[in-house]
């Protein structure tokens, strides 16, 4: 069986809070990232994170709940996305946001696309395949700068292990 | 997560310096940067540094304001996060401007006077005051300036950029007044945390800046600071909703009282 409306508003939500916080992290990475192409990339992706959050929080509202509404995922992926946050070198910034969560949000993305009825919620499809269009681009412009400044991407397995471990992300209903 | 701290300088507390390109040096008073006279190479390259590194600190400023105010409305934020969008594409344009004229980064010493005053505020309505109603808007009223000035010895490629880059602060400048006013609206309080941060501009400016005779690192000398006449950009600034009643508070202040209309004089 398909979603229901209020697993799929879940989810939106859920997505909204991440992207809120991605917007966060990458505007506090800029006034403590010294390199300044790299300032550059942050301040480029703060307003593509706002925006996706922008678009998730319209669809909130067609879901039977206000408009701009976060729901905070289950406690221990917020752990993942704070340790996030809390990368101090640039390389490691990178690495952590570009080669291990946006990749790993990609294939949430995907699999709501694959979970849900892509007619009765088309909406939130549309808006879905727009923000993987834009995270493949912000991929590649990562991927560009680090070759022209050359910044080595760092391996982060134990971020990788700790992301991959969440099988679902929406916190449970209390 | 790595914070920016305080500093304490001529007696002001403010926010300690955000984290800067190794190719940069970054100091403090106006007597430290360099600045040249007429309009030749070295003249233009700091220039277009200059108006560089302003970027920078704008978009680390906006950034900031987004990570110490969370709860602020998300149209406001959106507004912000679309600030720091276009800062970027500032400092990249004027970047590959500044490298197509011979410069480069850390040619000249910078400074991030605007980030130190704006954001030692601890409330968004005062850091709008601060840095985009009073620096942003003091800046689009001299980059008007600038552009006919950089049209008149024909280097229309600087022209254009800082004509583009002009249009977007205006939007800066115009999302700052209305969120100002509509947040004061709310809560009357703003209008005294925007008196207050104005105020704190003022003095931090008049603490810091060069006094006349003091020369820059290359040997410029100061004028006497009540002689600098700054330029009102009044058209643009109408574009960013300063009503007439601010814009001839403006005129006024930069001594050009006699061109007021008389009842506002009263």
């Amino acid at each position: 069986m398909s979603l229901t409306v209020n697993d799929r508003v879940r989810a939106i939500a859920t997505f909204r809070f991440i992207e809120v916080r991605l917007m966060e992290i990458t505007a506090a990475w800029t006034p403590t990232t010294a390199e300044m192409e790299v300032k550059v990339l942050f301040g480029r992706h703060i307003f593509d994170f706002a925006q996706h959050a922008d678009w998730l929080g319209k669809r909130t509202f067609e879901l039977r709940k206000p408009e701009q509404y976060s729901l905070k995922p289950a406690e221990s992926y917020v752990d993942v996305i704070e340790a996030l946050a809390a990368e101090e070198e640039t390389g490691k910034r990178l690495s952590a946001l570009y080669d291990v969560f946006i990749p790993a949000l990609e294939s949430r993305y995907r699999a709501y696309v694959d979970a849900t009825d892509r007619l009765l919620d088309e909406p939130s499809v549309v808006i879905v395949e727009r923000i993987l269009i834009d995270l493949e681009r912000m991929k590649r412009d990562a991927q560009r700068l680090r070759e022209r400044i050359a910044v080595v991407a760092v391996p982060l397995p134990e971020l990788a292990r700790r992301e991959s471990a969440h099988s679902a992300i929406v916190a449970p209903q209390g | 997560m790595k914070e920016i701290g305080f500093v304490e300088e001529a007696g002001l507390r403010l926010r300690a310096e955000p984290a800067r390109d190794e190719a940069f040096k970054v100091v403090r008073r106006d007597k430290e940067m360099a600045e040249y006279d007429g309009s030749g190479p070295e003249a233009q390259r700091e220039s277009v540094h200059r108006h560089m590194t302003n970027e920078i600190t704008s978009l680390d400023i906006a950034a900031q304001c987004l990570i110490e105010f969370p709860d602020a409305p998300w149209g406001l934020r959106m507004e912000l996060a679309r600030q720091c969008w276009d800062e970027s594409r500032h400092i990249a344009a004027l970047h590959r401007r500044l490298e197509e004229m011979g410069g480069y980064k850390g040619e000249v010493p910078i400074s991030a006077f605007e980030w130190q005053v704006t954001c030692a505020l601890d409330d968004l309505a005062g850091r709008l005051a601060s840095q985009n109603r009073t620096f942003e808007a003091g800046a689009m009223d001299v980059v008007g300036g600038n552009i006919r000035e950089w049209r008149a010895i024909g280097d229309d490629a600087t022209a254009a950029v800082l004509d583009a880059i002009l249009a977007d602060e205006i939007h800066h400048v115009r999302f700052a007044n209305r969120w100002i006013k509509q947040l004061a609206a709310e809560n009357p309080r703003v209008l005294m945390k925007v008196a207050m941060a104005v105020r704190f501009v003022s003095h931090a400016n008049q603490t810091l800046q060069a006094d006349a005779g003091e020369t820059t690192v290359n040997g410029k000398v100061f004028e006497d600071p009540h002689s600098r006449i700054p330029i009102v950009n009044v058209e643009d600034r109408k574009l960013a909703e300063f009503n007439d009643e601010e814009i001839n508070e403006i005129l006024r202040q930069a001594g050009f009282r006699s061109l007021v209309p008389e009842q506002v004089h009263a």
